[in-house]
């Protein structure tokens, strides 16, 4: 049996037979579970991996990990005078200080594992959400980060053991040179510069990890650990040689290996910076099979051809940096596997590359922001505040579609609720959006108008409180007789001039009470039973809220006549029985053939629910019930899904889940494992 | 042959030892005394390579200890003065990881720790703790961990310290079954008990060896009285 071996079984044995591994190993769980619990609670809502959390929650931990295991590698094995049982052995040293490196190493990767299936059961039982569509996989490349981590601290921390005679020293000395330093250090640095979060990004070793679990793998991150770890060990091997130096004759000896140490401290500073000069970065795919992306991401994703250039032009240290590659490159895998646009995706750090920064900011481009580009024409997004996945989506369908010069009418003149208006009662916010889409917002005033243009997409008549002439209705129903689209939201208080209109193509209101309904504020109505509608499928499991909203029912015009004269009604949304969401649709299931455009009117019971005040000071399905109406009735059969967004960290957990989350996982988990290891090691102890 | 040639080590400007030289044949036990200070650990930690000395060589068969250092340890056996022994170990289970430590192969591991064990009286505590054990007790375990790989060279620093009379008695028997195959070198101050099987006793005094003393002249009565003598600083 080599002596690497040998010393790795010794090393592993010796550590498992010790109280302070069991009080080290449940300290770092408890420190790691805790770092997780408030990670997990900042990325609520964010686009980073599960893996990415958990790699750079156990990441700050491993150094005082590595720290009190390697005590006992030398500073305990010197001051119990054990060091010179090893040293007469027919054995060179590096082969000891090896063999006890990797006894370290392997206690800190078979405790990472069991903090890994620790983090897994707890999740699922209080956060089960998170866990669906998570492949196992996917947390091998933060588990192999780790591991390299790992390996770097138990290397330096072996050789700061070897260099310190008493253990307690050895522990107080590595703690504070591997943790509290650098971490002190960067703290500093933010707080007297607190502008150099941007310029200097993450703490390095935090956000390499995160990298690694991303499965984006720097050549010189690797390098650097790998170095840091051989230098360490050559250095350990030094001083242990150095145990036989202790006499006056040997000072030409310690000279020798003093400067043979100083030589390979400045290989190894060379090398890293060579390495991170040359450096490369691989993509490893980790994701799930899962899209990770809405239904309309995916659809879009599906139907564009050809190639799509996407430029992050955000600096590499930038916080939104990480979310952003790791959003573009599954936006690239994710149109790849549905047969999509071949999507490039590639990096431009203002800093360093320059030459294409200033092409960028000629374009009229911003820091910060991502650019879709297909030949001449481009669209950037900004990425300020995380990655807007409708957004960037709005913005390949204007890059990559067929230029579309559509516009969205809304009807003026009636006491509509205007498009225009920024304010609470206004719907600035939502035309923004249906702008993001590609169309724009037209104001439509019928009276003055012979005809709908012909550049309508769809007409959106907003809570109209006044009547409609007899003129402008029979422009409106000339419209939507050649297969016009239009989205009516009835005001609840009196919405006189359209319902004639309405009725004529099959959509009949009435007032309606909603006794037993949820309710959020007494006057308005929560609504969670959707229909199986292209509209509403989307949005199951999720809700909308509408003020005091009005019903629908068929009119005597729906399900009359035949073939392509036939108008069905189909309901959307309803409340305690009442349908307070409904489509009417004229021309279904005519056939291609007969080039017949449907005729789609979309009624919604409540004139305000996509007001500005409503989106802002509610959480609720109503903008994606909104979009996915311009959607159907554009034709773009494309749909938001609602509720939980694929890809997105949502836990699921209010303030006392959260709270029992950290008390079970933090605190009385590492402490029943202490107990049980504790059990373990008196067991073996007794029986020896 | 073990050779020792002009060996001089010097620990913080205090000179310990001063042109060192003696030879020790095979199968021949040597019992080096000296008083507390006197130089006797330093110069076993020089001779098992464990310190560098300022001047001065190790031969084995001629070869340099030090410059050979891993081929000499492997025909080494040396046993501190206070044996660092593993606590969470059983002594069966410490003796089989030093033999795997010093390289035996593994089938010879088992007859090896077997042997020795045996010869050094712990068989019947094999299964039990270090943690468990008494001084003597743990003595006895390094000795057998000394002797494992019948070293063709055995230190035994302050050997019969801590050992019981029944013990001491025995490791008359103990030494000269080793010096069947070693060159033995056995520091202490139970001169009389060492009287009984030494070969040769070397007086160290203010690091040098001020008198080499063979027993097979005189009865062992008359040697103890030699050696007093010596290490008094008187002629002997």
């Amino acid at each position: 049996m080599s002596p690497v071996r040998v010393t790795w079984r010794r090393t592993v044995g010796r550590l498992k037979s010790l109280y302070s591994t069991a009080l080290a190993a449940c300290g770092s769980f408890s420190a790691s579970a805790a770092i997780f619990a408030f990670a997990l609670e900042s990325a609520e809502g964010s686009r980073l991996p599960l893996a990415a959390i958990w790699a750079s929650s156990v990441s700050p931990v491993l150094p005082v990990l590595a720290s009190f295991l390697a005590m006992d590698t030398w500073s305990e094995e010197r001051r119990a005078g054990r060091a010179d049982m090893l040293l007469s052995a027919p054995v060179r040293e590096r082969g000891l200080v090896f063999g006890k490196f990797l006894g370290v190493w392997t206690i800190i990767v078979a405790l990472t594992a069991v903090f890994h299936l620790a983090t897994m059961a707890f999740l699922a039982g209080f956060a089960p959400r998170l866990l669906s569509g998570v492949s196992y996989m996917g947390f091998v490349p933060g588990f192999m980060g780790l591991a390299l981590q790992g390996a770097m601290w138990s290397a330096i921390a072996v050789a700061l053991s070897a260099a310190i005679r008493n253990p307690a020293a050895a522990v107080t000395t590595s703690a504070f040179i591997l943790v509290a330093l650098p971490r002190s250090v960067w703290a500093a640095l933010m707080a007297w510069a607190p502008q150099g979060r941007s310029a200097f990004g993450e703490m390095p070793l935090d956000a390499q990890a995160s990298d690694l679990a991303c499965g984006l793998v720097s050549s010189a991150t690797v390098m650097t650990y790998v170095i840091v770890a051989a230098t360490a060990l050559f250095v350990a091997s030094k001083l242990v040689a150095s145990y036989r130096f202790a006499g006056r004759g040997a000072v030409g000896i310690r000279a020798s290996t003093a400067f043979s140490v100083v030589l390979a401290l400045a290989v190894a500073v060379s090398t890293a910076a060579l390495a991170y000069r040359l450096d490369t970065t691989l993509d490893i795919p980790v994701e799930s099979d899962e899209p990770g992306f809405s239904a309309r991401t995916s659809g879009v994703l599906s139907e564009i051809r050809g190639e799509l250039g996407v430029t992050a032009f955000v600096s590499r240290r930038d916080p939104s940096f990480r979310e952003t590659a790791h959003f573009l490159r599954s936006l690239a895998r994710s149109s790849e596997a549905q047969g999509g646009a071949r999507i490039t995706v590639s990096f431009v750090d203002p800093r360093w590359d320059l030459g294409l920064a200033e092409r960028l900011v000629r374009s009229g481009v911003k820091e910060g922001s991502i650019v879709f580009r297909r030949g001449h024409r481009f669209e950037s997004v900004s990425v300020a505040g995380g990655c807007d996945e409708r957004a960037c989506v709005s913005a390949i369908m204007r890059v990559a579609m067929p230029p579309q010069r559509r516009s969205v009418y809304w009807t003026t003149g009636h006491g509509e609720t205007s498009f225009e208006t920024y304010g609470a009662f206004g719907m600035s916010d939502i035309a923004r959006d249906v702008a993001r889409d590609g169309y724009r917002n037209e104001r439509l005033d019928l009276a003055s108008v012979q005809q709908v243009p012909p550049d309508c997409a769809l007409v959106v008549v907003a809570g109209p409180k006044d009547d409609f002439s007899r003129v402008e209705t029979g422009r409106l129903e000339a419209y939507l007789r050649q297969g016009g689209r239009m989205l009516v939201l009835v005001a609840t208080d009196d919405s006189r001039g359209v319902l004639t209109l309405l009725s004529a193509w099959g959509l009949r209101t009435r007032s309606a009470a909603f006794p037993g309904a949820r309710t959020l504020s007494g006057t308005d109505v929560v609504v969670s039973d959707f229909s199986s509608h292209a509209i509403s499928e989307p949005l199951q499991g999720s809700q909308i809220v509408l003020e005091k909203p009005v019903a629908f029912t068929p009119s005597a015009a729906a399900s009359q006549g035949g073939g392509a004269d036939r108008i069905e009604f189909t309901e959307l949304a309803s409340a305690c029985g009442s349908c307070v969401a409904a489509v009417a649709e004229r021309g279904v299931g005519t056939g291609d053939d007969l080039q017949i455009r449907p005729t789609r009117i979309v009624a919604v019971g409540d004139s305000g629910f996509v007001m500005n005040g409503q989106l802002a000071s509610r959480a609720s399905a109503n903008r994606d019930f909104f979009h996915n109406c311009i959607a159907y009735l554009a034709g773009t059969d494309a749909v938001t899904g609602a509720g939980d967004e694929p890809g997105r960290v949502v836990s699921g957990m209010d303030r006392s889940a959260r709270a029992r989350f950290l008390i079970y996982f933090a605190i009385a988990f590492p402490l029943g494992l202490f107990i049980v290891l504790a059990a373990f090691v008196a067991i073996g102890r007794r029986r020896g | 042959m073990l050779e020792v040639r002009n060996i001089a080590f010097t620990y913080r400007s205090r000179p310990v030892l001063r042109d060192v030289s003696f030879v020790v044949s095979p199968g021949e036990t040597v019992s080096l005394v000296g008083d507390n200070g006197a130089g006797k650990t330093t110069l076993l930690k020089v001779l098992s390579t464990l310190m560098v000395p300022d001047s001065g060589q190790v031969l084995l068969d001629g070869q340099d200890a030090f410059a050979q250092p891993i081929r000499y340890r492997r025909q080494l056996g040396y046993m501190p003065d206070v044996p660092a022994l593993y606590d969470d170990m059983t002594v069966k289970g410490y003796l089989t990881y030093r033999a795997n430590l010093k390289g035996e192969i593994d089938k010879r591991i088992r007859r090896r720790v077997g042997e020795a064990m045996e010869m050094c009286q712990v068989a019947d505590i094999a299964t039990r703790g270090i943690r468990a054990l008494s001084a003597g007790q743990r003595k006895r375990v390094a000795l057998a961990d000394a002797t494992l790989l019948r070293p063709r060279v055995l230190l035994l620093d302050d050997f019969l310290a801590g050992l019981d009379r029944t013990m001491r008695e025995a490791a008359g028997s103990i030494i000269s079954t080793v010096a069947a195959f070693s060159s033995v070198i056995v520091t202490g101050h139970e001169i009389a008990d060492m009287a009984r099987w030494t070969t040769r006793f070397l007086v160290l005094r203010d690091g040098v060896i001020s008198a080499a003393l063979p027993a097979a002249s005189v009865d062992a009565d008359a040697l103890v009285k030699r050696v007093d003598v010596a290490l008094k600083g008187g002629a002997s």
